[in-house]
């Protein structure tokens, strides 16, 4: 498939526009900042974060008499005065959440139930995320619009904080609109291994969905924004897992299966949109043709510190694109 | 923090303990680096180095490359599951650098495809074919064998083989590929290495010598043993006392396993929270090839002799009975056992381990043509993934036609020794340790983030390790310059030195005349490699 592969033939309003998308950068402070960059760097006017924005990861600095003291890589620290901030900021930039907590803090969350956990665990990144969105309102122009929806490992909380900032607007789950053309999302996926936060079966992802597409008329200006990408379509190519969610070998390498959803699939084959724009499976990205659709996941590479994406080149009912890493 | 109390908390999350398992990951390093068919290089080449000691020569050859699977294994945990070094070079040093690196590496791959193809023809098939024979199953059996070391026979082999590897991606998928090579694993490690440690263990060379003379006289000689030493001593053999200079120059031999033993950054991680399967994995690879060896060695030497293989070496095969050429290792492994059902599982093992080297090696080469495809670098369609078999088969295609022209030129030619071609696989290795020297420098947020960020003695533990690695791989590199056996010696093969830089270098024009051209479709290379502002 082209990066700015060919033209397609088509008609309509000369009206154009540059976006960028990115997805899955799982709480790496480092990927939302250069996420943010990527408007005025890239000169796009519509970017769009694709769901798994939080981290799945609280490091805690547990205080004690000689400092805080760290367990990060396997490797146990004590840091003091600065150096706090600085062990801090490097946990931040591996996609992971400080806290400072109190050694018996760190024993009572230890012993909560899982449910009670995950709700603890939300509370710190909601606490996160809200400074994300602070610093989006402080950073984005005024004519640029920003699209960000949750994605299936981010929790309950994530869709208040979109809905409540200012310049980030919300768009899991409805229809939004920019320029010439239509975007519908869902941040859902379908059933993993993991049992992540926001999973449906297939009939409720194809349910949702349609319902959105219905609404909209005209598909070759219409983008899927969904975070999980076809099945089998060489978009989600992922290692098989065994029921201790190891790695299933084959001989000496991974055994590679797909993992993507039957009914985005069938979604876009019945609806034909002009895009489809995916994430969930990091290891698979490319781009392929669906029909007339072109389906992208631009993968991810968050612990690295360079965020994964795809800038797209909107004109009438024609796209091209280009994959990015910066 | 008490001892006991949890280092870190994790959610509920996809991905989160996906990481491959050390114990994968070290044999997946070992069978790509090919242990089995440098092992036959070393003795089939042995009388290039008289008095040169295998023990010594693999222990150097492991101590060069040993700093460079560490950096390997720390520039992987940095950078994981991103293309490997093309990656590493393109952000530390410069996207030309990258590509040419990862260009050359896969031009010299498919260079040396060639070797493998034609040694499975004559040391696979061709051996099979005459130990049949020399067991008394016939003089049709040795025609049957030694047509597979014709010139004819070579390539049309080698050609099938490579035809069926790429067959195996275009019907039946990775899905097939991966299945294949489970089994034939198990029978590489029972056939090349079990077998052959076991029979060097239980039989003694006299023996070895007798079942020589009458496994020679099934194939037509008398006395065969004392024809070979003949002949040997006719063409010049002596028996040699231990010479550390040869020593030196057969490491080159040996470089072809430890150079290229750290191919498994397909198994990164998603969260770097233990280090343990990249350094356990390529290091380990190291020292796994190396217990391998010292068990392969000594039982090898016991039952055939350095003198014997010197004496292979030199003679004329015709002269005792081997006119197709002279024996490898599993096939000596054969007759020592006396046993054509132990010789079979030797050679066939064996061979299996050379003909799952090719799939490999096609995947491996596409990967790369996909990057440098998705990166704009080269046309699009090389990128194109085969949705029914999960397979580049474009990219596929294009290594196939490449590898068929390279075992036509090792079938038809002796422009290439089989090894001529590690100068420049090794090239590329120094360019990344000298990107990894560089990466706390010009990268410092990335490596101050990972768990690399200590230093040694005032320096970033990763310039530290890179430096060892530009010493290891620098000094393999000048022993290939330095060993005529290479293939690649600055005094007997110049030209070849040439090409080798020639091709690092016009990789590099290509990389700059592609941007040129993207520009003028309106496509900005840069802006693939372009780092936003993380401020």
């Amino acid at each position: 498939m082209g990066l700015f592969g060919k033209k397609k033939e088509g008609g309509g309003s000369n009206a154009a526009a540059r976006m960028y998308y990115a997805s899955d950068i799982h709480g790496s402070a480092v990927l939302w900042r250069k996420f943010l960059n990527a408007a005025g760097a890239y000169r796009a006017g519509v970017l769009v974060m694709g769901g798994d924005v939080t981290g799945k990861v609280v490091v805690p600095l547990v205080e004690q008499a000689d400092g805080f003291h760290v367990d990060l890589f396997g490797q146990r620290t004590v840091v003091s005065g600065d150096a706090v901030e600085e062990m801090e900021h490097k946990i931040r930039n591996n996609g992971m959440y400080p806290h400072r907590m109190s050694a018996e803090e760190v024993s009572r969350v230890a012993g909560l139930t899982e449910e009670q956990r995950e709700e603890w665990f939300a509370e710190v990144m909601r606490r996160t995320f809200d400074g994300w969105l602070a610093l989006a309102d402080e950073r984005l122009a005024a004519d640029t619009r920003c699209f960000v929806m949750p994605g299936n490992d981010d929790p309950a909380g994530v869709d208040d904080a979109i809905e409540a900032a200012t310049k980030v607007e919300a768009c899991d789950g409805r229809v939004v609109a920019f320029g010439d053309w239509t975007m519908i999302s869902l941040g859902y996926a379908n059933r993993t291994p993991f049992d992540s936060p926001r999973e449906l079966t297939e009939e409720q992802i194809y349910e949702r969905v349609s319902a959105l597409a219905d609404e909209v008329g005209d598909m070759s200006r219409c983008i899927f924004n969904l975070h999980v990408p076809p099945y089998d379509s060489t978009l989600d190519t992922a290692p098989a897992l065994d029921e201790n969610l190891a790695v299933v070998m084959s001989g000496s390498a991974p055994k590679l299966i797909g993992v993507g959803s039957t009914a985005v699939r069938e979604l876009i084959e019945r609806y034909q949109p002009l895009l489809s724009l995916h994430g969930h499976v990091h290891e698979s990205p490319g781009a392929t043709r669906i029909g007339r659709t072109l389906a992208i996941n631009p993968g991810s590479d968050y612990h690295t510190g360079r965020i994964a994406g795809v800038l797209l080149q909107l004109k009438g009912d024609t796209v091209r694109h280009q994959f990015v890493t910066g | 923090m008490s001892s006991d109390a949890p280092g870190l908390f994790t959610r509920r999350a996809t991905g989160l303990v996906r990481e491959g398992r050390t114990r994968d990951a070290l044999f997946y390093n070992l069978l790509w680096s090919s242990v089995g068919l440098t092992f036959a290089f070393f003795w089939l080449f042995a009388a290039f180095y008289p008095g040169a000691s295998a023990l010594l020569a693999f222990l150097i050859a492991a101590a060069l490359g040993l700093p460079g699977a560490f950096l390997y294994a720390m520039l992987t945990q940095l950078m994981p599951r991103t293309g490997g070094d093309y990656v590493f070079n393109s952000r530390s040093l410069h996207p030309s650098i990258g590509f040419a690196g990862n260009f050359s590496y896969s031009f010299w791959l498919a260079v040396v495809i060639g070797v493998y193809t034609t040694y499975i023809a004559s040391y696979g098939f061709g051996a099979f074919g005459r130990m049949m024979a020399g067991f008394g199953a016939g003089s049709g059996w040795l025609d049957f064998g030694d047509w597979f070391s014709t010139r004819g026979g070579l390539f049309i082999t080698g050609t099938v083989v490579l035809l069926l590897s790429a067959a195996i991606f275009a019907f039946g998928g990775v899905r097939l590929f991966f299945k294949i090579q489970a089994v034939c694993f198990g029978l590489y490690l029972l056939g090349a290495i079990v077998v052959p440690v076991l029979v060097g263990l239980f039989t003694s060379h006299s023996s070895f010598v007798s079942s020589f003379n009458d496994y020679a006289a099934n194939l037509g000689v008398q006395d065969a043993s004392a024809k070979l030493a003949a002949s040997a001593t006719e063409l010049g053999f002596a028996p040699a006392d231990f010479s550390f200079e040869m020593t030196l120059r057969a490491v080159s031999i040996f470089w072809f396993i430890f150079g290229f033993i750290f191919s498994s950054n397909y198994f990164a991680g998603e969260i770097r929270l233990a280090k343990r399967t990249h350094i356990y994995s390529m290091p380990g690879a190291v020292l796994l090839a190396v217990l391998v060896l010292l068990c392969l060695v000594p039982t090898y030497t016991h039952v055939i002799g350095y003198d014997f293989s010197y004496m292979l070496g030199f003679a004329d095969p015709a002269g005792y009975g081997f006119g197709a050429g002279a024996p490898a290792y599993p096939e000596l492994i054969a007759i020592a056992s006396g046993s054509p059902v132990i010789g079979a599982i030797a050679i066939i093992g064996f061979t299996i381990g050379l003909l799952t080297w090719l799939p490999q090696t096609l995947m491996l080469v596409s990967r790369n043509m996909f990057a440098w495809s998705f990166d704009n670098v080269m046309p699009a369609k090389l990128s194109y993934v085969d949705p029914r078999s999960r397979s580049p088969l474009i990219a596929i295609g294009v290594m196939l036609v490449l590898s068929i022209a390279s075992t036509a030129i090792y079938s038809f030619t002796t422009w290439f020794t089989s090894i001529t071609a590690l100068l420049g696989l090794t090239l590329p290795l120094l360019v990344t340790a000298i990107a990894g020297t560089l990466l706390p420098y010009r990268h410092p947020e990335l490596v101050e983030n990972s768990p690399y960020s200590g230093k040694v003695l005032g320096l970033p533990m990763l310039t530290v390790v890179g430096g060892l690695a530009i010493l290891g791989f620098g000094a393999a590199i000048g022993i290939l310059l330095w060993d005529p056996g290479s293939g690649t010696s600055l005094s007997d093969n110049s030209g070849k030195v040439l090409l080798v830089v020639g091709v690092y270098l016009a990789a590099m024009a290509i990389w700059w005349i592609s941007r040129a051209i993207r520009r003028q479709q309106g496509i900005d290379v840069d802006l693939a490699y372009r780092e936003l502002p993380a401020a």
